[in-house]
């Protein structure tokens, strides 16, 4: 029972880390690509390289499998990866962001009626 | 002395800058809808225009059949796609909001709704 369970913990261990890296390295395309005729592309190549190891059995071979792919993704790791503009690193992160709230802009400065 | 000559001067200088800067028939709403250059987005979409676009970027799918699409629809169990066809839908999901999602979380979205909360409880999404 508990030896089926830890398979399954292990296995669904396994999916999440395929899931993300599967994610990464097609952002990593998205990086690369200069036009999106050519993401297309290479995102299929991508999606074929993950496909082909789609019904490996064996958790050993599966960790084997994954770090491969993972150490692969680190080495083709884009210098200059987009950033979506208001994100951290992104053109427009913090650029003319609103003034918080509970401060008032007074527009008719030295105008008051009392005076 | 000074605030003689101040409101001398102010007197006759008379700029009516709440009136200028008006939009909309309101004083706030040019702190609230325009700030050009503006790291925070200006136009804030409703829960209908989020839902329409979301359903349009499953529909156009390679894999998706567009008559099964349905704000309800889970990716996996009513769409017959697999895991990795679900990363490829978020992805496209964040190229068509201009989101950037962190990973774990867009791990988890995995059906329309979810999607679709996400994107409304958002404060970035456009």
């Amino acid at each position: 029972m508990s030896a089926s369970a830890s398979y399954l913990a292990r296995r669904a261990a396994q999916k999440e880390r395929v899931r993300i890296l599967y994610r990464r390295a097609l952002k990593e395309t998205l990086n690369w690509a200069v036009h999106r005729h050519l993401f297309y592309r290479d995102a299929s190549d991508l999606r074929e390289k993950f496909d082909a190891n789609k019904n490996v059995e064996g958790l050993e071979t599966i960790d084997r499998l994954i770090e491969d792919g993972e150490a692969e993704h680190n080495k083709w790791r884009h210098p200059d990866p987009y950033i979506v503009p208001w994100a951290p690193g992104g053109s427009k992160f913090t650029r003319n962001p609103p003034p918080p709230p509970g401060i008032e802009i007074v527009y008719n400065y030295g105008q008051e009626d009392h005076i | 002395m000074a605030s003689a000559l101040r409101s001398a001067v102010l007197r006759h200088i008379r700029v009516p800058v709440a009136e200028t800067l008006t939009l909309n028939g309101s004083k706030w709403s040019l702190i609230s809808n325009v700030r050009s250059m503006s790291s925070h987005g200006d136009d804030h979409i409703t829960k209908e225009e989020i839902i329409h676009r979301v359903l349009d970027v499953v529909k156009s799918f390679p894999k998706v059949d567009p008559s099964k699409v349905a704000p309800d629809v889970h990716f996996q169990k009513d769409l017959g796609l697999d895991s990795l066809d679900n990363v490829e839908i978020v992805m496209a999901l964040e190229e068509e909001f201009k989101l950037e999602i962190p990973d774990k979380e867009a791990d988890k979205i995995d059906s329309c709704s979810l999607a679709i909360e996400y994107i409304h409880n958002h404060p970035m999404a456009s």
